[in-house]
């Protein structure tokens, strides 16, 4: 009979408690300022450290490196004349062969390059998007949690109102009235999923600021805004961090759903516009597989990368997620 | 915890429970009345349902496009003709004319004309709402069961190889876009090996009837239920085996052991129903949220529900359609998450007493 | 600490669900194998049964409100018109009436009825009927959504005797008016109150080859043969519209033989059914044109500039450069699968009369990137360093590609004509946008280049007139149904001349010149005419008649030929049905039980893990 181990994590909740330990340097002295700096910077350090030394953590990173090698040498990978459907002279739905490892889709281009091409934008696509909801989230959550009374009110208002809205059929509009593209799927996915997150962060300012260091900053005679940037941002950023981590590949999964439902940007290749292609090409009844996997696989990939390294980080800065 | 599009950040598998579930539990505070509670509780839900139908009437108002011209589409009609179809779907009015019409008319139940159909919107969205309800249910179902049952042996046997290879299925499935895993399952089952229908809820035009409808349908849903099942049930699996090991680590579970209780007991009798009462929650939360998430599955497979009605009426640019599903789906997540709060307080030991 | 019983309870009642639903899924993935096979042993009993994909939506089967091409192609064969589109080639050829004359003008047309024409509940039809047709549509607004611009220039309607027809126009016009109008039973009609509002979908009665029996969204329109047909009653007993959801899901039902007829695949899909036994398909050619249309300085009524076309595009020389860069037969080969005809005018060659057949010295456009290039450095429109050209005011030639997103074609299209745009120093941006907003955009000529597409009415005059200068919007964008924000003074001449023009052959002279007229313009450069792609149980149906014969589609004709002549294959002459008929059910059970084996196999499998690994934990 084993007992689970749920050793307090040390290196977790001596971060917590550094935290706790700054409070009191209330102005902003630069001796100070660099000791928190440099206090983050070899946090950051461990953490990283920590994340490699887990399987899944080495997993994700790995596969996040592959992906974003190969989107940033995608021209050497496959020449951009790849893409031309005018220059190319496979035949269309090519099974794959030597010349084309992958077939060709339904202009007779390259399925394979048109993959390390896709790259590109999903993992743009994911990454920015997400950026656009982690910063909505955070300052939401953070004000959401921080003010009180009326401002509190709307603010919680606003978060459920997101939470309980059809975030696709919004952003569906928001596509149609912007026209498609890659900045209308960022801002689309970025201001449609960021509740979850405000919900986080805001549950984690309530526990911040019910700590007694804020009480003595308070009596202090604190602002509002000092509070927030000194304590509570800094408490809840690693959260955020990996939380983020997890949401790009959500974000993906969000990208090439809504390419596939044809909101998509027309002038550039994405996993998304491959599978949607493939579908209304009627590829799944001509039983082209070479074209339907590879754009799917893909996206299986790069999320799962993001999700084991977010997992990996969670683990590490939650302690009490150790181990889930 | 909306829909498919935002399998997204709050929501993502393994991710703090507590702070996922509880954050309005304080708020009202904990020692406050029933009554209150469900009054604000229920105020909040009321005042988000506004939102909602104010953003859905203005939302698919500021989209471009005349979309009565796209009925008449590369036929014979003069602008008179034109004219005349605009003012049978009162599109001449002037906005606020508009609006207010849509405000009477949601009150009465009416949610307009559908432009496409010529049929009333309500009576499209009735006519949908019960295969989107048997779908996202079924597969809401067979998730939860399969979710929670494996979430709960994977943590209690946590590092084995159940654990590690379920949960390695789950966060694979949980990477999966939805409408892709649907496309394969598709090509796969239906195309090649043909064991299952390509599409729709049944046979068409066969006079099926009893038992008999009740097979057919059921043989038509298998495919559509195990795609949706399939992505929603790793992230159950996800939360009850986090719930579970957090509850593990409990003193009591100590105490039970100690006083000589099998492991097995210990289980069945404490911990997994203690690590149920977040989850349980969780996933009510997350039922509109299934509802909803149809759009894709329903699309692919053809099953005539509102998630289908709602990427049919995109691409036919149907407004008031649309703006029905909207809300509709709305008011469905709306619902969900005031029994979630509801459910919640009427679960957790420390507020009920 | 004790934990609340109403969670047990919850958990328990969620678990027993759970397994029932599952395990019922599980069972009828079983039986149900033994519907589809039983429902064919039924049906092949009454194999008069005709059963049709119906892959969009109806709207209604009113044929006063329909808009709907799906309703539409239903009600063509159940309402007849005075005057119907020929089977050979689209020639003009009496229904209702048997023969019709015109006044030397052009303003009065008569009609002589058929003498043995009757309604399909035996009542004889009379020129009351049609006079009351025409009046309802006339005279109610609510009842012009689906024909009434084709009354406008109706000045009265007159039943001279109960044989004959009187038609007066306001303008003389060379399209016969006795066409496209559904003539409706005065007897059933008048006795309804809303007739806007009439569904028409039980029992209806018309005089065309079929009668609407019952529509339901879900069942499709069931039509049953009508026996008082003038031509004589069809070879089958009903017609059947199944509604599909998509054509993957139509295809499937083909090969299982649950469906009969599917019509509009692409040309993958179509691919697919090639070899399929028991399956024939069929590509026809089409009334429907594919285009590119390059705006030439949209203006309006008033001749104000409208829209926000590039100005470069006022050139003649940029447009026909643009048209002449364009591969036409590249894009017909990998983006429709060869499955079209190539095309210069607008008017389709299913249409010989009016059909525009260019010669090789008459495609002053044809595909030339040395030669638009040549044009364009003539012009003065020198290449900058990245190799794009300058417009006259310095600027870098920059045009913009508008397609709907739901379309698979356009996209495909894009990519082709983007990197051969390239190739004469202009750049390309593609936008997609839904349908409504590509139709208002381009009316609006909000547009540098969009692609555009009309099915063609046999009868060309609309097509022309919504080129003339007269059709350009009002200055807010309203009112405006031009097809190409192009208009000419020299275009308008030849419209009016064949408005008016009563001999035929002139008024096709006319007409093509006036098509040939446009071409040059390189306004619309028109690709392809579409095939109809379809595909149909060999095994059990067969003898439709195409229009125009032995080319065009099957189904989607201008009148009711195509499903009118469906033959049983039993009635074909040589017909040996029985043995191909047999093999087609079988592989299904088999195939279904293999699969049903394999799963019960793996679950038995993990089952038995399960099994081991509880029994392990316990022990230990």
């Amino acid at each position: 009979m084993t007992l689970p181990d749920n050793k307090p994590d040390t290196l977790a909740m001596r971060m917590v408690e550094l935290d706790g330990e700054h409070v009191h340097t209330l102005d902003g002295k630069v001796s100070a300022r660099r000791v928190v700096w440099n206090r983050r910077l070899s946090r950051f350090r461990e953490i990283m450290r920590e994340v490699v030394s887990t399987p899944g953590g080495i997993a994700g990173i790995l596969i996040l490196a592959i992906a974003i090698l190969v989107a940033i040498f995608a021209p050497l990978l496959a020449p951009e004349t790849d893409l031309d459907p005018t220059k190319v002279t496979s035949g269309v739905n090519e099974p794959p062969s030597a010349e084309n490892p992958l077939g060709t889709d339904p202009l007779g281009r390259s399925v394979l390059s048109l993959l390390v091409w896709g790259s590109r934008i999903s993992l743009l696509v994911g990454v920015s998007a997400t950026l656009v909801s982690m910063i909505i989230g955070t300052i939401m959550g953070m004000a959401a949690g921080h003010f009180t009374g009326v401002s509190n009110a709307i603010l919680m208002r606003i978060i459920d109102f997101f939470i309980v809205v059809p975030s696709l059929v919004l952003a569906i509009v928001l596509s149609a009235t912007m026209g498609p593209g890659v900045l209308t799927i960022i801002i689309a996915i970025g201001v449609t999923s960021w509740a979850g997150t405000a919900r986080l962060v805001r549950s984690q300012t309530l526990t911040v600021e019910s700590r007694s260091y804020i009480e003595r900053a308070w009596a202090l005679g604190a602002t509002d805004w000092h509070i927030i940037n000194k304590h509570v941002l800094p408490a809840v950023m690693p959260l955020v961090m990996a939380n983020t981590t997890l949401a790009v590949g959500s974000a993906i999964i969000a990208e090439s759903t809504l390419s596939f439902l044809g909101l998509g940007d027309p002038n550039a290749v994405s996993w998304g516009a491959m599978l949607k292609s493939a579908f209304s090409t009627g590829a799944a009844t001509a039983g082209y597989w070479w074209y339907m996997l590879p754009p799917g696989l893909a996206i299986v990939f790069v999320v799962l990368g993001f999700t084991l390294l977010g997992r990996a980080l969670e683990s590490i800065i939650n302690p009490t997620m150790r181990g889930r | 915890m909306t829909d498919t599009l935002s399998r997204g950040p709050g929501d993502s598998p393994g991710l703090g429970l507590e702070a996922d579930i509880a954050p309005d539990i304080d708020e009202p505070k904990r020692s406050s009345s029933w009554a209150r509670y469900t009054l604000v509780k229920a105020g909040g839900a009321a005042i988000s349902m506004v939102m909602v139908i104010l953003l859905g009437f203005f939302a698919f108002r500021i989209i471009p496009g005349d979309p009565v011209r796209l009925l008449t589409d590369g036929r014979q009609v003069s602008p008179e003709q034109l004219d005349i179809i605009r003012d049978t779907y009162g599109l001449n009015d002037p906005l606020i004319v508009q609006f207010f019409t849509y405000l009477t008319d949601m009150l009465k139940g009416d949610l307009g004309q559908s432009f496409v159909y010529n049929q009333p919107v309500t009576e499209l969205i009735g006519e949908r709402i019960g295969p989107t309800l048997l779908l996202s249910g079924t597969a809401a179902l067979l998730s939860i069961v399969v979710g929670l049952w494996i979430g709960q042996r994977a943590a209690w046997k946590r590092g084995s190889f159940f654990d590690k290879a379920n949960t390695g299925i789950a966060l694979i499935l949980w990477s999966v876009p939805t409408f892709w895993l649907g496309m394969l399952v598709l090509m796969t089952f239906a195309g090649s090996l043909k064991l299952f229908p390509t599409g729709g809820m049944m046979t068409v035009a066969s006079d099926a009837q009893g038992f008999d409808l009740f097979l057919d349908i059921a043989h038509h849903m298998v495919l559509p239920v195990l795609t949706m099942a399939a992505v929603v049930y790793a992230h159950y699996l996800m939360v009850m085996r986090a719930s579970l090991l957090e509850e593990m680590s409990g003193d009591y579970l100590t105490t039970a052991r100690a006083k000589g209780l099998r492991e097995d007991l210990v289980r069945r009798r404490h911990a997994v129903p203690n690590a149920l009462l977040p989850t349980v929650t969780l996933i009510f939360m997350a039922l509109g949220g299934i509802i909803s998430g149809a759009v894709t599955v329903e699309t692919i497979f053809s099953w005539p529900g509102l998630g289908y009605l709602t990427f049919q009426s995109l691409s036919q640019q149907d407004y008031p359609v649309l703006q029905g599903t909207f809300v509709v789906f709305s008011a469905i997540v709306i619902v969900m998450n005031f029994f979630a709060d509801l459910l919640y307080r009427v679960l957790d030991p420390r507020l009920r007493k | 600490m004790s934990y609340p019983k109403s969670l047990k309870r919850l958990t328990a009642l969620g678990v027993a669900a759970g397994v029932f639903l599952f395990s019922a899924t599980a069972a009828t993935a079983a039986t149900a194998v033994v519907t589809p096979s039983a429902a064919q042993a039924k049906t092949s009993s009454a194999d008069k049964t005709f059963k049709v994909a119906l892959l969009n939506d109806v709207d209604t089967l009113n044929p006063f409100t329909n808009v709907l091409a799906a309703g539409a192609n239903a009600l063509a064969l159940s309402y007849e018109p005075l005057v119907e589109n020929g089977q050979k080639s689209n020639e003009l050829t009496g229904a209702i009436a048997d023969s019709w004359e015109v006044n030397e003008d052009g303003t009065v047309w008569t009609f002589k009825l058929g003498t043995d024409r009757k309604w399909s509940d035996g009542k004889p039809l009379t020129s009351d009927d049609v006079v009351y047709t025409f009046d309802l549509i006339m005279k109610n607004p609510d009842l012009q959504k689906s024909k009434g611009a084709l009354v406008e220039g109706l000045s009265s309607v007159e039943a001279p005797d109960a044989e004959t027809v009187k038609i007066t126009l306001s303008e003389p016009q060379a399209a016969n008016p006795g066409v496209q109008i559904p003539i409706v039973p005065k007897h059933v009609w008048e006795k309804i109150d809303d007739k806007a509002a009439f569904a028409n979908d039980k029992d209806a009665v018309s005089s065309g080859p079929y009668t609407i029996e019952t529509y339901g969204k879900s069942s499709g329109i069931t039509m049953a043969t009508n026996p008082n047909y003038w031509r004589g009653a069809a070879k089958i007993d009903k017609i059947v519209f199944v509604p599909y959801k998509s054509t993957d899901a139509a295809i499937q039902a083909l090969r299982t033989g649950e469906v009969d007829f599917v019509p509009d695949m692409t040309s993958a899909q179509f691919g697919s059914l090639e070899n399929e036994p028991n399956v024939e398909t069929y590509s026809g050619k089409n009334r429907r044109y594919q285009a590119v249309a390059i705006n030439p300085g949209a203006k309006d009524k008033n001749d104000q500039p409208m829209g926000d076309g590039n100005p470069v595009l006022q050139d003649l020389v940029v447009r026909q450069a643009i048209v002449r860069a364009i591969d036409k037969s590249t894009l017909l080969d990998k983006v429709l699968g060869g499955h079209g005809t190539l095309a210069a005018g607008e008017i389709p060659s299913v249409y010989p009369d009016f059909y525009w057949k260019p010669t090789d010295s008459e495609l002053t456009l044809s595909f030339d990137p040395a030669a638009a290039n040549k044009m364009l450095d003539d012009a003065g429109y020198a290449k900058g360093a990245d190799g794009i050209r300058v417009d006259k005011t310095g600027k870098p030639i920059k045009l913009r590609l508008m397609g709907r997103s739901e379309s698979a074609a356009h996209a495909s299209m894009a990519e082709f004509i983007k990197p051969w745009l390239k190739d004469i120093g202009i750049d390309v941006t593609v936008e997609t946008k839904a349908s409504g907003q590509v139709n208002e955009e381009s009316e609006q000529g909000k547009y540098d280049m969009y692609f555009t597409g009309w099915g063609i009415e046999p009868d060309p005059d609309f097509q022309l007139s919504i080129n003339t200068c007269a059709s350009r919007p009002n200055a807010d964008g309203s009112a405006g149904l031009n097809e190409s924000n192009w208009c000419d003074p020299e275009f308008d001449k030849l419209y009016a001349a064949q408005h008016v023009e009563l001999d035929p052959e002139k008024r096709s002279e006319l007409v093509k010149e006036a098509d040939k007229f446009k071409y040059t313009q390189a306004v619309n450069n028109v690709i392809w005419y579409y095939d109809s792609l379809e595909a149909y149980r060999s095994d059990r149906f067969g003898g439709f008649e195409k229009q125009p014969d032995g080319v065009g589609p099957i189904y989607g004709q201008n009148g009711p030929w195509g499903f009118y002549s469906v033959t049983p294959v039993s009635e074909l002459e040589g017909a040996n049905s029985e043995s191909t008929s047999q093999n087609s059910g079988s592989s299904l059970p088999i195939g279904l039980g293999v699969g049903i084996g394999a799963v019960v196999l793996i679950g038995a499998v993990v089952a038995v893990i399960m099994r081991r690994r509880s029994s392990s934990d316990d022990r230990a």
